[in-house]
């Protein structure tokens, strides 16, 4: 009854709207060192947090990296799947992001099929 | 070693990503990681990220009628040898250091309380296999 | 489908049931989220700010809820509540998160 389950993809969620706070930034540390250390792991951008995934991010205009940038590094270092909640998506008005991502819709059915879901 | 009468019991390991005096999250991951040691339960990892890491500075100072959670978080880990690790990254941004990182980086004092360590997320991606349960305890905003 | 979604035990229809542990007040965004991610085999635990949703006429809880006695007690809650809900107790937390090998915090 102990057992968890070990082999499933950990999702790791961002819910809120880059540069204003380091929340999602952290939460991004924790994707890059579990695909560090092999373990499969996905992004989620859900409610506010799909601004990450905005084009034309110029984050130097207020000192900071740009974190699309960073994000774009994630695949690079073997995080699995960039997901979007489509309707967060359509709330933003977001139809062209960067990094590509994959839309879904975030609801429990997606949640269920994670071994693990990490909301910071 | 695990007593056998408990040994079907679920291991766990704890992750604090409030601060202390900004959220009540280094209060509720106190009184469950109590209720787990009461009750022979295994506690892998303790492990503070973000602004959990607060929770590990020797310099937190809170008025004499308020509880000192750095030192409760003490007195708990001393009695059951658990070690509460810090995240690096998310420490030394915050201005939270140990005489090591305080020497590497030239700065004038170290500052991490007695009976905390400072390490890697890699910590936390070890607890993750190996515990059975791993129970996040974040800030309220 | 992606990878992600192929790895898993199972692929959505046959959910692990789930604790729910939730600490955010009613009018943060991840609370309408969270009371709509909890599956009819899931238990919600309300812990921290969480707790004055109980009191809250605006919010339905799902039929599997409990709370966190201490911080009902703070609150001045238990009294009001503790004939509707389960009230429990950091051991009680234990036995809830010993039940449930699913555990998501909000």
């Amino acid at each position: 009854m102990a057992d968890r389950d070990r082999t499933g993809t950990l999702l790791i969620v961002i819910d809120n709207p880059p540069y204003g706070d380091w929340r999602g930034r952290e939460a991004l540390d924790m994707a890059l060192s579990m695909a560090a250390f092999d373990q499969p792991v996905a992004l989620l951008f859900r409610g506010e947090g799909v601004n990450w995934l905005r084009v034309r991010q110029k984050g130097a205009a207020i000192h900071q990296k740009t974190v699309s940038r960073n994000l774009g590094a994630a695949r690079m270092f073997g995080v699995a799947d960039i997901f979007a909640d489509q309707g967060a998506m359509a709330r933003f008005g977001i139809d062209q992001t960067e990094p590509g991502a994959e839309l879904i819709n975030a609801d429990a059915d997606f949640y269920n099929r994670f071994r693990e879901v990490i909301q910071p | 070693m695990p007593d056998l009468s408990v040994s079907d019991q679920p291991g766990y390991s704890l992750v604090i990503t409030g601060a202390p005096y900004v959220s009540q999250a280094p209060a509720s991951a106190y009184d469950f990681c109590q209720a787990l040691l009461d009750s022979g339960h295994r506690v892998d990892l303790v492990f503070l990220y973000g602004d959990g890491v607060h929770l590990a500075s020797a310099l937190n100072t809170p008025p004499s009628d308020e509880t000192d959670w750095t030192g409760r978080w003490q007195t708990l880990s001393r009695e059951h040898r658990i070690t509460p690790v810090v995240c690096i990254a998310s420490a030394l941004r915050r201005g939270l250091l140990n005489e090591e990182e305080a020497r590497r980086y030239q700065k004038p004092a170290a500052n991490l309380a007695e009976g905390f360590t400072i390490a890697g997320l890699g910590e936390w991606v070890e607890a993750v296999n190996r515990s059975e349960r791993v129970v996040y305890f974040h800030g309220a905003a | 489908m992606s990878n992600a979604a192929m790895s898993g035990p199972d692929t959505g229809s046959e959910a692990q049931p789930t604790l729910h542990l939730l600490n955010k007040a009613p009018s943060h965004p991840r609370f309408p989220v969270c009371l709509g991610s909890v599956g009819p085999e899931d238990h919600l635990l309300l812990i921290e700010n969480a707790v004055v949703a109980l009191t809250d006429n605006s919010v339905t809880l799902p039929p599997r809820t409990s709370a966190m006695m201490p911080d009902c007690q703070a609150r001045g809650l238990a009294d009001l509540v503790g004939s509707t809900v389960d009230l429990v107790t950091p051991a009680g937390m234990v036995a809830l998160t010993d039940r449930f090998q699913r555990i998501i915090s909000w």
